[in-house]
């Protein structure tokens, strides 16, 4: 009972020192323990509170306002809490110096649980009153602001019935407040109180002072390490703006004015605010401006090259489309503001020259009729006409062609919004104009022609199936392009869905009947291309596949092209599903005749040739349900096996069978299989099938279910591999590629157990003889292959496995101890391949440890290796500056030399590439010292053999020349 | 800069699509010779120092206007203002000039010029283009520099 607080000299104390400012945690203690009332508290403050000298008096409250800040929320009783409330307000009327600690005492005040809203009228009538908020500092005016806001939240009720004065109040309050931290601030709390405080007379003083704002142009200056940027004071603006009704036609006004701003800003934020108030003005309030709006609109749609201020105008003139669309039974102004816009880009259209006058106009109208199914139905009703008589106009094949896709477009959006019924007739023309088209010989028009039938296929008519099916089979038979060539088979495959009947009669029957077989294998194979393709229509099924299963057992000299057609439009799933290949497969029987057939050939033809039956077999019984993948297996396993202990060859039978299987598809075989195929991973003279044997090793690792029966095979690889000799030189790089394989299967499945085997390839990587191999291994663990370890032969992928694989070997990498220089390329070389394909978000995070290997890399001619290099590089350059900068001085000499690295144009072209993002990136200062010399040394690119290596140069060094120039595009 | 441009409304033309790229581009053992396309690619960029175009929709330049000689190492253009008393010709020769300075390897020898009978002061023009310390001189001017480099900055 001894402290000071409990005696009058605190008063004294408080004036002379700060160190009772520490003591408060203690009085608050004691205060809460009972010890000291707060009443006697304020007795012993009285000299200082009552002190003549303001500056006293605010020490005094500011002693107070840190005791309040100590206690309690719920401590204060409502009678105490109604009497500081008094004494606070009273406080207001206080010298200026005295008006921060009172504040924000108030504000604490605020928050104790026994506070009543009944205080807060006496406090806001004196507050607006007595003290001019403004004339505050920064803080103390977020203190007034923070106080307004925590009432409305308190009791939003009671503050309504506040009435005009406190509205006018707030108005005052923050008229002209200049801080960037505080308008983010009030911008937000806006929001609120204009939705729930009804303006009355006000709103247009509130308006004024909201929208002096507009258009927010700020700029936070380069130190401040927490800076308020603009567009965050814009998007807190723009709400404000039209929060409410009242403010709707000062608003468009407003905007209106600066949508014809010269400032670019000032268009974006119009633009912004445009879709703003269509989200929460009335449709009334946009009719008389939108005249206005689409003049601004249509000008600034035509930009020539700024296509976030083209797409933000789109955006705006469909959300206003579709505002008066809310009208539009009422209200004339939505169609007449829709033939507005169809008569003004109809007349550009007829008066376009150029495919970008076209597009431009045709992009308004595709954005209008988006808008809202009522403009589709009127401009749709009258643009495809006008678009078939512009076509038949013959002005230039682009913009025929232009014309072409617009009239796809226009039939999509028709579709999609559910208006087809009411445009029947116009959309009856678009097939013949596609007709006229493909008749052309020109690819460009044949090209365009189909695309758009096949976006308007419902609507061909059965007469046109005719003409257009004669084109498509001479494309189809004598094309040597490929884009002209896979169209022209998705073209009869959508006419077909639509007239089977026609298109087996004309195609499968006529024309391309499989009897009738050719003897040009180029046209043959095209053909069968078509037909395995058309093969997954229901109508054609049974015909094809019967036709096509009888040439393979027959042993046609023709069922290798067969069964390379059929096993490429199997793989497609887009053409075949899993339930077609399943149904195909029970229906037809797929998988026996190509087996005989493959067995027949395995010994006699090339591998190569016979790589597509394996893959055949493989996606047929991917695409089977478990229990059919089962019976396939315990018909053929036994065979298979037993001919490939004869010949390593009919592994690929095994691998065609097992890799593709369902997880959950197990057989007592597997530990034969596996045996079998560690056997012929290390020993077979055959490349091919070695690394068959090694993806089949993973695939089963991969897939086998947890638990047991992945213990059983891991035990036995573990074992069997045990027991290979050490000593044997030509076994030591088979097995480092079979730990990548190893290592890749568990890591994708994500099995820990990986490690183990990383660690061994990591180990290898300082020894003179394997490094090469263990950075194949390396590479081939982050490699994706189309045919292994995917999610077509259901395979484990597990998320972020190669983030894991970057992580890993990186701290692996950490412990290799000195590398000889014979070793280090290949150290490196492994980091360039696992730096290739981890994401590009881990290596930002990495970017310090990265860097000084990436650069090192840059010295080695190693063509793959500096490919990844300078992919890093120029990715750090864009993303991650700040790591390259120091380094400048070391990686533009390099640079340099690779821009004349003979051995591969992809090198140089990387190179100066890089040099041109130094360029376009970092600060003129920094970049100026080197500008000569890189000038000086990028001349002899330009005179580089390669053309496209020249345009690269050309482009760095322009870039290079302006580095510093007067007319520079860059600020710094 | 409230002057309005010469030709108000020019007539705009399509632009020409990307050169294709053959497989011939992509073999490391074949040479490409510079030709008329490549040096038209390297100029049809330019931007119009009046209009929001470039000299290609404009066409000023066009591909036959361009001749290539790499044995004897010349390049020799012509271009075509859009009316006859352009007062931007010379400026439109020199930023095509010094775009070719920059992007050409030093062996060619490069002449601008304006095609015969597009210009009523097509000697004069052409005597200043071909005049190479009056180049020099006018690269000295910063303004000079300054509206150059913005013509020829997105190329």
């Amino acid at each position: 009972m001894n402290s000071v607080w409990f005696k009058p000299e605190l008063a004294n104390l408080i004036i002379n020192t700060n160190d009772i400012f520490e003591q408060v945690p203690s009085i608050v203690t004691d205060i809460i323990s009972g010890r000291l009332d707060i009443a006697d508290l304020v007795e012993n403050m009285a000299g200082v509170l009552t002190n003549k000298d303001p500056e006293n008096r605010a020490k005094g409250m500011s002693f107070y306002t840190k005791i309040l800040k100590g206690l309690p929320n719920d401590y204060l009783n409502d009678l105490q809490v109604k009497f500081i409330s008094k004494f606070y307000i009273d406080r207001l009327k206080d010298n200026h110096r005295v008006i921060p600690p009172v504040i924000e005492g108030y504000s604490v005040l605020i928050d104790m649980t026994e506070y009543n809203i009944d205080n807060c009228r006496d406090f806001l009538t004196v507050l607006f009153r007595e003290v001019t908020c403004q004339s505050q500092l920064r803080q103390d005016r977020y203190t007034i602001y923070l106080i307004i806001k925590k009432l409305c939240e308190k009791d939003i009720d009671y503050v309504k019935n506040l009435g005009p004065d406190f509205v006018y109040g707030v108005i005052s309050a923050m008229d002209g407040e200049r801080d960037p931290r505080n308008l983010v601030f009030l911008f937000e709390f806006l929001q609120f109180f204009l939705k729930s405080v009804p303006l009355g007379h006000l709103a247009e003083e509130m308006f004024d002072v909201i929208s002096c704002y507009y258009p927010i142009d700020f700029h936070p200056s380069p130190e401040d390490p927490a800076a308020v940027t603009r567009e965050q004071l814009a998007n807190g603006l723009c709400p404000c703006l039209c929060a409410v009704q009242e403010f709707g036609e000062s608003c468009i006004i407003l905007l209106v004015e600066k949508l014809d701003s010269n400032l670019r800003l000032a268009k974006i934020d119009s633009l912004r605010l445009l879709l703003e108030c269509c989200k929460s003005l009335k449709a009334e309030t946009f009719v008389p401006f939108v005249k206005a709006i689409w003049s601004s609109l249509s000008r600034d749609m035509g930009h020539k090259t700024d296509d976030e201020l083209k797409l933000l105008c789109h955006e705006a003139l469909s959300a206003v489309i579709a505002k008066l669309e809310t009208i539009a039974d009422t209200d004339p102004a939505f169609e007449n503001f829709t033939k507005l816009i169809l008569i003004s880009c109809q007349t550009s259209i007829a008066e376009a020259t150029t495919v970008a006058q076209f597009v431009k106009s045709a992009k308004i109208l595709l954005t209008t009729a988006n808008a809202a199914p009522q403009a589709c139905e009127v401009i749709a009703r009258a643009m495809i006409p006008a678009t078939v008589a512009f076509y038949e106009f013959k002005s230039s094949p682009k913009l025929q062609i232009a014309s072409l896709d617009f009239l796809g477009d226009l039939y999509v959006l028709a579709k999609t919004k559910g208006v087809m019924d009411r445009v029947q007739l116009q959309v009856a023309e678009v097939p013949q104009v596609c007709l006229a088209a493909v008749s052309q010989t020109s690819k460009e028009f044949q090209m365009a022609g189909f695309r758009t039938l096949i976006r308007v296929q419902d609507c061909l008519k059965a007469d046109l199936v005719l003409p257009f099916v004669e084109v498509l089979i001479h494309n189809i038979q004598h094309s040597q392009d490929n884009d002209l060539l896979s169209i022209s088979v998705e073209t009869i495959h959508a006419i077909a869905r639509k007239y089977p009947e026609l298109i087996m009669e004309l195609v499968v029957k006529g024309k391309c009947n499989i009897e009738n077989l050719e003897q040009d294998k180029a046209v043959l194979q095209k053909r069968l291309n078509l037909l395995s393709n058309l093969a997954s229509i229901d109508d054609f099924t049974k015909v094809i596949i019967e036709e096509m299963l009888k040439i393979i057992s027959a042993n046609d000299p023709d069922a290798l092209q067969v069964v390379e057609a059929l096993s490429g439009s199997i793989s497609i799933a887009s053409v075949f599903t899993n339930e077609k290949v399943t149904q195909i497969e029970s229906d037809h029987g797929l998988i026996d005749p190509v087996m005989t057939w493959l067995y027949k050939e395995i010994t006699s033809t090339n591998p190569e040739s016979l790589a597509h039956g394996y893959t055949l077999i493989a996606n047929t019984i991917g695409s089977l349900p478990p229990e059919k993948q089962q019976n396939i297996l315990s018909k053929h396993t036994p065979q298979a096996l037993e001919q490939c202990m004869k010949d390593d060859i009919y592994f690929l039978i095994i691998e065609s069978l097992y890799s593709p299987l369902h997880p959950t598809v197990y057989t007592s075989k597997f530990e034969e299989i596996m045996t079998v195929a560690l056997r012929v991973s290390l020993s077979s003279e055959n490349e091919v099938v070695r690394t068959k044997a090694c993806a089949l090793i993973a695939h089963l690792l991969n897939k086998a279910e947890h638990g047991q029966k992945f213990e059983l095979l891991y035990e036995l690889l573990k074992t069997k591999l045990a027991a290979c000799s050490r000593d044997d030189d030509s076994l030591c790089p088979r097995l480092i590629i079979l730990y990548g394989w190893i290592t890749k299967a568990l890591i994708m499945r994500g099995s820990d157990l990986f490690l183990f085997w990383l660690q061994k390839i990591v180990g290898v990587l300082n020894t003179k003889e394997y490094c090469r191999e263990g950075s194949e291994a390396i590479r081939l663990i982050m490699t994706e292959y189309p045919e292994y370890l995917n999610v077509k032969q259901h395979c484990r992928i597990s998320l972020l496995y190669k983030q894991r694989m970057f992580e890993t070997f990186s701290g692996l990498s950490c412990k290799l101890g000195n590398l000889t220089p014979d070793t280090k390329e290949s150290y490196l070389l492994s980091w360039a391949y696992v730096m290739e394909k981890a994401p590009k978000t881990v290596l930002n995070n990495q970017a310090k440890k990265v860097t000084p290997i990436v650069i090192d890399s840059l010295e080695y001619d190693h063509k793959d290796m500096l490919n990844v290099s300078l992919n890093v590089i120029s990715h750090f350059v864009l993303a991650k500056p700040v790591v390259i900068v120091d380094s400048l001085q070391t990686i533009l000499p390099r640079l340099v030399q690779l821009s004349r690295y003979m051995k591969s144009m992809d090198v140089r072209i990387k190179s100066l590439e890089c040099l041109y993002d130094i360029a376009n990136t970092f600060r003129t200062s920094i970049l100026l010292p080197y500008k000569q010399d890189i000038l000086l040394d990028l001349a002899p690119s330009l005179d580089d053999k390669k053309r496209l290596v020249r345009s690269v140069a050309v482009r760095a060094r322009s870039r290079w020349y302006l580095v510093g120039a007067p007319g520079e595009d860059k600020i710094n | 800069m409230t002057k309005t441009a010469d030709n108000v409304n020019p007539n705009v033309y399509d632009k020409g699509s990307e050169r294709e790229k053959l497989p011939t581009d992509y073999d490391e053992e074949v040479e490409d010779l510079f030709d008329e396309r490549e040096i038209f690619d390297l100029i049809r960029n330019i931007n119009d120092p009046e209009h929001p175009l470039t000299l290609e929709e404009l066409r000023v330049v066009e591909e036959s206007n361009i001749k290539v000689d790499n044995k004897a190492n010349i390049v020799y253009v012509t271009f075509t203002p859009t009316i006859p008393h352009c007062s931007m010709a010379t400026l439109i020769g020199l930023s095509i000039r010094v775009r070719l300075l920059r992007a050409l390897p030093s062996r060619f020898k490069v002449t601008v010029e304006v095609s015969e009978g597009t210009h009523v002061s097509e000697d004069a023009v052409n005597k200043q283009l071909a005049d190479k310390e009056r180049i020099a001189a006018a690269l000295e001017n910063k303004n000079l520099v300054q509206i150059i480099n913005q013509c020829i900055v997105t190329v």
